[in-house]
C-alpha cells in the first residue's frame, strides 16, 4: 500500500518548498516475539520468558520506551538487566535527529543478542502507520504513533497467547502522554516509578537522569547564571553579526577561564577569551556555543594564574571569594585578548565522564559531587545511595543538564570502573577519556580474517616478485612483535647499490569496506601505552601474519631504489612481493653488528651499506633544512612479575635508528610523489604547517636571556640557529631549546591532495610527504598502500578510495584519532611515572626551568625526562611577594628572580594525600627562599607531605 | 492550433445544424459537451485539477513561491502563466510547434486572471515591497478537441480553489531584520478566495448564429469567435475577438449577453461539485490519470 507523506521547507535562499515523499506500508513485519505463532519470523528476538522482576509487574512483560525516556536513561537501558524491550521505528528517528550518540549507543544495544531489544518499524506497518491529523503537532503525532503501535502490541499478543499473561508497558515521563495511554487501556509507568519499583536491583535507581522537576527541589532559588538565549535569537545573531559561533575550551589550570575558538571563516577574531563563571556561562568543554563580544574597554589579559576547583563543598554561595582573587589581578595592557561571554549553548558536546566522587560533609547525604579526572570538565553533582561503596573508586558519570541555578551541573551515575590506583582502571580511564577504541574485535569483525592455517597461494606467488632469496632483515626496538617495515642493501652488477624498503602488505589482508576495514578505519592507529598496546587490527594480523618476522615467508609490498654510492636515485620501483625476512634484530643489535668489525656475513655487510647511505641522505636532508627537534621520551623497566615500573630512563637514540628512519622517510617520500602523480585529486598525503611566527615568541625570548639570535624565517635559518646555540658550561642548553622549539611546532595533519594546496612537511623540509610504512599500526598507510597498489596495476579501486569528500573525513578521524593516541601515550606515560615515584619515595633531583608564569614555575628534570610544577601561591598561609615580568619572561619571588633556563634542585614526591588526583608533587630545594623554598629532606622511605599545595 | 480537415458539405451540414439549434453531437447552441473535474491530482505541487471537456483534456497545477512584489504594486502579489503544449495533445505539438499557441493562450490567462479583480491578489502579500507569493500556474494540454480556453480556465478555477499556500509569520529581529517563518504544522494553511474568479466562455460565430465550446468541426466552420470572461456575478472582465473574419457590432452584442448568460450559469456547479468534493476529505477515492 502506497501513502505518501508530504511536508513543507524552508530553503537556505528563504525559498518554500513542498517535498512530497513516498511511503510504503506493508503487512510483513513481524511482531519479533517468542510466543508469536502468526508472525513468521525466523528468528523472533524477544524472549517467551521475559521477567524482570518488578513490584508492579509481577507478570512477564516487554518494554516499550518513548523517545524521552530513550534519550535521557540510556544507561538504565544499556544495563544489563534491562531486557526485551521494544525499540520503536518512531522513537529510533526522533532519537537519530536528535542525539547522534545516544542513537549510536541504543543502535549498539539493539546489536547485542543477549539484550533482546528489537526493532519494531511501526512507521511501515499498516496497521500502526498513523497520519499527522489537523491541528496535531509534530511531537503529539509521534506519541500518538507510539500509542498506537504499543496498543497493537498489546492486542497482537493477547490474541496469540490467548490471553495468556505477556504484556506490553509502555514508559513515558510525559504526563498527558501517560494519561492518554491510560485512558487508551495501556499499562503505562512513568520511568522513575518502573525502576524503583524493581526488585533486587537498588543501584539501577542511581542510573536514573535527573529530569528538570526534581531539579527545583536540590537547589534553591537564587540565580547563579543568565538565562540563555533562545535558538532563534542565537542564530539571527549570528548571521547579522551580533554573537559569534565556536567552540568551547575550558582552560586546564583555571576553572574560572576559558576560549572560544570562532571557526567560521573570513571573521578577523579567532578567540575570544571568557572570565568569570558569570561570562562561562555553564559551557561544558567542548560545546559548541554563541557568544557575545564586550566592548574594547572590558577585554582582559588570559591570566596566567593557576587557579582549582577545589572548595570542599557544594555550597552554591562561596565563590565569590575566589572570584574575586581573579579580578583583583591587574591588567596586563600590552596583551589584551577580545572578551565575552556565553550568551546561548548551541550544541551540547556531553559525554560520561570518568572521574571520583567526592563525599558529601554529611553522611547520610545521598547528593555527591563528583570530580571528573579531566581538570577542564566541571565538577558534577549526582544523587546515589552508594556513595560509601564508591568512595574511592573510579567511575563514570553523566550530565544530565544544568540550570541556572546551580552552581554545578547534575548529573547521574553510569558505572564503576574499579579502584582508583589500581593499573588497570587507570588504563580504562585514560583510555574512555581519550575515546580510544579499545574493547575487544567484535565477531563480525574477526570474521574477514584469514583463516588460519594460513599460507601464500600460487596465485599470490604469480602476480607478486620473488624476493625471498634477497638478504632482506628488520630492525625494531626490542619487544616489538608487529613489524611493518624490513629493509636490504646489496650491490649491483653495474657497481650501484639496491636499497629495497620491505613493508608489510596489510591491504591484502584487509578488504575494502568490510567490517574488518571499517574498524581500523574507525580506530585509525594503534595505541602504544606503557606495557599495553591496543592493536588496530586483530592480534593475528598485526603480530603474525602481517608481521615480517624473521625465516618465514610474508607478503610485502616493496619500494626499491636504485641508487649510486653518494645515495643519489637512479630509478625507483614499486612491487608487490615475497620476502623471507633473515633476522630480526634490535637496534642494539644491528649497531653491533655494524661496530664489530670481525662481522662480514650478508646481513652484516646489508646493514653497513645501509649505514652508509643512510648518514648521506641524512646529511642531504639536514643540507635542506629539516628540523631535528627533541623531546624528552621515557622508558620503563617493568617488573615482568607485577608490571609495576622499577627504573626509569630516557630514550637513547643509537645510529641505527635514524638509519631506519631515514629509509623510511625516503620511501614515504617516493610513494607520496608516486600517487600524488598518479592521482592529483585523492592522494592521501601528510603536510606539516610552517607555525605563525608569533608561536616562536617563547623561543626568541628565551634564547635573548642568554644572549643568543634564534632566527625563525624558515626552517633552515631555524635548524641552523638550534645548531649554533649552545651556551658553555651548560651542555644541556641546547636540548632545552630544541624541546622548546618543539612545543612552537604546528601538528602534522593527513589531508586529501584534492582539498588542500599546501603540502610542504615543515619538519622534514620535504614538499611533499606521506605515510607508507607503517601499515599494521597506522590506517592511513593502509589507503596509501592501496593508492599504491592500484597505480601500478596491482590491485582493483573501489569508489570510496577516489572520492576526495570521503577521503577528506576520514582524514579527520585520522587525524583525531592519532591525538588522541598521543594524549592517551602521554598519560599513561605520567600515570607510571607516578607509580614509580610512589615505590621510590622522595627523591631529590636537579632540574631546569622551562616556563615561568605568574604564581609558578614549570621544571624539566631532565634525568626522568618529566615536568612538574611548583607554585608560590597557597591558601593556607601568606603568599610570598611574587612580581611577574612577562618580557623576559621572569618571576622575582622574595629576593630571588627566577628566569628560564634556570638550574634548580627540587624533592619529588608523589602527593597521595589527594586519592582524586594522585599527582607529582615538586617543591624547591635551591635556590634557598626563605619560607618559600623546603629542607632538604633525607631520603625517607615513606612519602612526606609536602609543604607546598598544589 | 489543432484543427481538421472539413470538406465543404460537411461545412453546409454542420452549419445547417447551428442555425437549428441543433450540433452534429445533438447539443443545443449553448450546452457544453459532458466535462469531468478531479482536484488535488499532482501530490507535489500545491494545488491542482485536471479537467476533461469532450475530448479535451488539461491538467492545471499551482506551485506558491516566495518572490519580491512588483514596483507598481508593493502590496499585492501576482500569478505567472505556462502553457506546455505537450506533443501527447497532438502531433503537430512536436518540438517547437506548440510554442506559439502556449505563449498566445499564456498572455491570454495573464490578462484574464491577473487583476485584482478576479484573484485577491492583497491576500498574496506577505510584506509590502518585500515578499509576496508569486503563483505559478503551470498548464498542460493532454488532449486537443477544440474549446481549450474554456477548458483551461475552469481547470484554473478548480486549482486555485484547490491551492493551499503554507502559512507564514514574518519575525523582526531588534535591528529590523525579517525573517520569513515557516508554520510546523501542514494543516496550517491559507486558501485563496476563488468566489470571482472568472471562467473564459468562447463564443464561435458559425453561420449567422454562434455556439459555445465549439468542437473542433465546428471550429472550422468558423471565421471569428469571441472570448469572454465572465465572473459568477455575469460581469465582463475581459473581451478578446480571436481569429480572422470579422463581427458585425451587433453579432458582438448578441455574443457577450449569451457569454454572460452561459458563463453565469457555469459557475454555480462548478462551485457545488468543488465543495462536495472536498467535503468528501480524505475518504474521497481519487482517480487520477487512469480513471
Amino acid at each position: 500500500m502506497l501513502k505518501s507523506k508530504t511536508f513543507v521547507k524552508k530553503t537556505r535562499a528563504g525559498g518554500v518548498l513542498k517535498i512530497v515523499r513516498e511511503h510504503y506500508l506493508r503487512d510483513d513485519i513481524w511482531c519479533g516475539s517468542e510466543v508469536c505463532k502468526e508472525c513468521k519470523d525466523e528468528a523472533p528476538v524477544l524472549q517467551e520468558d521475559a521477567c524482570i522482576e518488578s513490584n508492579l509487574c509481577s507478570y512477564p512483560h516487554y518494554l516499550i520506551p518513548d523517545t524521552n525516556v530513550l534519550l535521557h536513561q540510556i544507561d538504565i537501558l544499556e544495563h544489563t538487566l534491562i531486557r526485551n524491550v521494544i525499540i520503536l521505528q518512531t522513537v529510533l528517528q526522533e532519537v537519530r535527529h536528535r542525539s547522534a550518540p545516544v542513537y549510536k549507543r541504543i543502535k549498539d544495544a539493539i546489536h547485542e543478542k543477549e539484550k533482546h531489544f528489537y526493532t519494531f518499524t511501526n512507521e511501515h506497518h499498516r496497521e500502526t502507520f498513523i497520519e499527522r491529523e489537523p491541528g496535531e503537532s509534530a511531537n503529539d503525532r509521534n506519541d500518538r504513533a507510539i500509542r498506537v503501535a504499543a496498543k497493537w502490541y498489546a492486542d497482537h499478543l493477547t490474541k496469540n497467547t490467548n490471553g495468556g499473561s505477556l504484556k506490553v508497558v509502555l514508559l513515558t515521563d510525559d504526563r498527558a502522554n501517560k494519561e492518554k495511554a491510560e485512558q487508551y487501556g495501556l499499562t503505562v509507568y512513568r520511568c522513575e516509578e518502573y525502576i524503583k519499583s524493581l526488585i533486587g536491583n537498588p543501584e539501577l535507581v542511581d542510573r536514573l537522569a535527573l529530569k528538570p522537576d526534581d531539579q527545583n527541589e536540590i537547589i534553591g532559588s537564587k540565580l547563579l547564571f543568565p538565562e540563555h538565549l533562545p535558538l532563534s535569537r542565537i542564530q539571527s545573531g549570528i548571521k547579522n553579526g551580533g554573537l559569534l559561533q565556536g567552540t568551547f575550551h575550558a582552560n586546564r589550570d583555571n576553572y574560572l577561564e576559558g576560549t572560544v575558538f570562532i571557526n567560521r571563516e573570513g571573521e578577523d577574531i579567532n578567540e575570544v577569551l571568557l572570565q568569570g563563571l558569570q561570562n562561562l556561562n555553564r559551557a561544558v568543554h567542548q560545546d559548541v556555543v554563541a557568544v557575545e563580544l564586550f566592548p574594547k574597554e572590558r577585554w582582559v589579559a588570559p591570566s596566567s594564574v593557576v587557579l582549582q576547583d577545589d572548595s570542599p563543598n557544594d555550597e552554591d554561595a562561596e565563590e565569590d571569594e575566589t572570584e574575586n582573587k581573579l579580578k583583583g589581578v591587574p591588567p596586563d595592557s600590552s596583551v589584551l585578548k577580545p572578551t565575552g561571554r556565553v550568551v546561548g549553548v548551541i550544541k551540547r558536546n556531553w559525554r560520561p565522564y570518568c572521574g571520583m566522587l567526592s563525599q558529601s560533609m554529611i553522611k547520610e547525604a545521598t547528593r555527591h559531587l563528583f570530580t571528573p579526572a579531566d581538570r577542564r570538565i566541571p565538577r558534577i553533582r549526582i544523587e546515589t545511595r552508594q556513595a560509601a561503596n564508591l568512595a574511592g573508586q573510579r567511575i563514570m558519570v553523566a550530565i544530565d543538564g544544568w540550570p541556572k541555578n546551580s552552581r554545578y551541573p547534575n548529573g547521574h551515575f553510569v558505572k564503576n570502573l574499579g579502584t582508583a590506583g589500581d593499573k588497570e582502571t587507570e588504563t580504562e580511564v585514560l583510555l574512555l577519556e581519550h575515546d580510544v577504541p579499545h574493547l575487544p574485535f567484535s565477531p563480525a569483525v574477526l570474521s574477514f580474517l584469514p583463516k588460519m592455517p594460513w599460507s601464500i597461494t600460487e596465485e599470490d606467488m604469480k602476480v607478486r616478485a620473488d624476493l625471498r632469496h634477497l638478504c632482506v632483515c628488520s630492525v625494531d626496538p626490542p619487544g616489538c612483535t608487529d613489524i611493518d617495515d624490513a629493509l636490504h642493501c646489496r650491490e649491483l652488477e653495474n657497481g650501484n647499490l639496491e636499497v629495497g624498503v620491505h613493508i608489510a602488505d596489510v591491504s591484502h589482508f584487509i578488504r575494502p569496506g568490510n567490517a574488518l576495514d571499517q574498524e581500523a578505519a574507525s580506530r585509525g592507529t594503534t595505541v602504544y601505552l606503557c606495557g599495553k598496546r591496543i592493536d588496530m587490527v586483530p592480534e593475528l594480523l598485526s603480530s603474525n601474519l602481517c608481521s615480517l618476522r624473521s625465516n618465514v615467508e610474508r607478503l610485502a609490498f616493496s619500494c626499491i631504489w636504485e641508487m649510486n654510492h653518494n645515495a643519489e636515485i637512479i630509478k625507483t620501483r614499486f612491487t608487490k612481493s615475497v620476502i623471507n625476512s633473515k633476522a630480526s634484530l634490535t637496534y642494539a643489535e644491528a649497531q653491533m653488528k655494524i661496530d664489530d668489525t670481525t662481522m662480514n656475513d650478508d646481513i652484516t655487510k646489508s646493514l653497513r651499506g645501509l649505514n652508509r647511505l643512510a648518514k648521506i641522505l641524512k646529511g642531504r636532508r639536514t643540507e635542506k633544512g629539516a628540523l631535528t627537534l627533541s623531546s624528552p621520551e621515557v622508558r620503563f623497566h617493568i617488573d615482568s612479575e607485577t608490571h609495576d615500573p622499577i627504573d626509569l630512563q630516557t630514550k637513547e637514540l643509537k645510529e641505527t635508528n635514524s638509519m631506519v628512519e631515514e629509509f623510511m622517510l625516503l620511501a614515504n617520500i617516493s610513494v607520496a610523489q608516486k600517487i600524488y602523480d598518479e592521482f592529483s585529486e585523492c592522494a592521501l598525503l601528510r603536510k606539516h604547517p610552517s607555525p605563525p611566527p608569533s608561536n616562536y615568541d617563547i623561543l626568541i625570548k628565551a634564547a635573548k636571556s642568554k644572549d643568543l639570535d634564534i632566527h625563525t624565517d624558515s626552517a633552515k635559518a631555524l635548524a641552523d640557529s638550534l645548531n649554533n646555540a649552545t651556551v658553555r658550561n651548560f651542555p644541556y642548553f641546547n636540548t632545552l631549546l630544541r624541546i622548546l622549539a618543539t612545543r612552537c611546532m604546528m601538528q602534522a595533519v593527513y589531508f586529501c591532495s584534492g582539498m588542500d594546496s599546501d603540502f610542504h612537511h615543515y619538519g622534514l623540509a620535504s614538499p611533499i610527504y606521506t605515510h607508507f610504512t607503517s601499515p599494521i599500526r597506522r590506517y592511513a598507510d593502509i589507503i596509501v598502500h592501496r593508492l599504491l597498489a592500484v597505480a601500478i596495476n596491482a590491485d582493483s579501486t573501489y569508489p570510496e578510495l577516489m572520492d576526495k569528500h570521503k577521503q577528506s573525513s576520514l582524514c579527520n578521524n585520522l587525524n583525531y584519532r592519532h591525538k588522541m593516541a598521543q594524549y592517551a601515550q602521554r598519560a599513561s606515560v605520567a600515570f607510571h611515572t607516578q607509580l614509580f615515584f610512589k615505590n621510590k619515595g622522595i627523591i631529590n633531583e636537579e632540574g631546569f626551568i622551562l616556563f615561568v608564569r605568574k604564581n609558578a614555575i614549570i621544571i624539566l628534570i631532565p634525568k626522568f625526562g618529566m615536568e612538574g610544577t611548583v607554585f608560590f601561591e597557597n591558601k593556607d598561609k601568606p603568599s610570598p611577594r611574587l612580581k611577574f615580568d612577562s618580557e623576559g619572561p621572569t618571576l622575582e619571588v622574595e629576593e630571588h628572580t627566577f628566569h628560564m633556563f634556570d638550574k634548580v634542585k627540587v624533592t619529588i614526591s608523589v602527593d597521595a594525600s589527594n586519592i582524586q588526583h594522585q599527582r607529582i608533587r615538586m617543591a624547591l630545594i635551591e635556590p634557598v627562599i626563605p619560607g618559600v623554598s623546603v629542607p632538604v629532606p633525607e631520603s625517607e622511605p615513606v612519602a612526606k607531605k609536602a609543604k607546598l599545595d598544589c | 492550433m489543432a484543427a481538421v480537415q472539413v470538406s465543404e458539405a460537411e461545412k453546409v451540414y454542420i452549419m445547417h445544424g447551428v442555425r437549428d439549434d441543433l450540433r452534429l453531437d445533438g447539443r443545443g447552441c449553448e450546452d457544453y459537451r459532458h466535462m469531468e473535474i478531479e482536484t488535488d491530482v499532482v501530490s507535489n505541487t500545491d494545488g491542482s485539477a485536471k479537467i476533461s471537456l469532450g475530448h479535451t483534456d488539461v491538467l492545471v497545477g499551482v506551485k506558491a513561491e516566495i518572490g519580491k512584489p512588483r514596483a507598481m504594486v508593493p502590496d499585492e502579489g501576482y500569478l505567472e502563466f505556462f502553457v506546455d503544449c505537450s506533443a501527447n495533445a497532438t502531433p503537430e505539438f512536436e518540438g517547437r510547434g506548440g510554442e506559439e499557441l502556449g505563449v498566445e493562450l499564456s498572455n491570454t490567462l495573464y490578462k484574464v486572471f491577473n487583476n485584482r479583480h478576479s484573484v485577491d491578489l492583497r491576500s498574496l502579500c506577505i510584506c509590502p515591497g518585500e515578499n509576496c507569493w508569486v503563483l505559478y500556474v503551470d498548464v498542460l494540454l493532454l488532449q486537443c478537441d477544440g474549446n481549450l480556453f474554456d477548458a483551461i480556465s475552469i481547470a484554473i478555477k478548480a486549482a486555485l480553489f484547490n491551492t493551499r499556500i503554507p502559512k507564514v509569520h514574518i519575525s523582526e529581529d531588534e535591528e529590523g531584520v525579517k525573517e520569513i517563518e515557516l508554520s510546523d504544522d501542514p494543516y496550517d494553511c491559507m486558501r485563496l478566495n476563488v468566489e470571482n474568479v472568472p471562467c473564459i466562455v468562447t463564443l464561435c460565430k458559425v453561420g449567422h448564429r454562434h455556439v459555445v465550446d465549439a468542437t473542433l468541426q465546428e471550429k472550422a466552420c468558423s471565421v471569428a469567435s469571441l472570448l469572454i470572461s465572465v465572473t459568477h456575478r455575469g460581469t465582463v472582465t475581459c473581451v478578446r475577438k480571436m481569429g480572422g473574419g470579422s463581427l458585425d457590432p451587433e453579432s458582438i452584442f448578441e455574443m457577450t449577453e449569451a457569454g454572460k448568460r452561459v458563463g453565469k450559469a457555469l459557475h454555480a456547479p462548478l462551485m457545488e461539485l468543488l465543495q462536495k468534493e472536498e467535503s468528501l476529505g480524505k475518504k474521497r477515492q481519487k482517480v487520477g490519470f487512469l480513471g
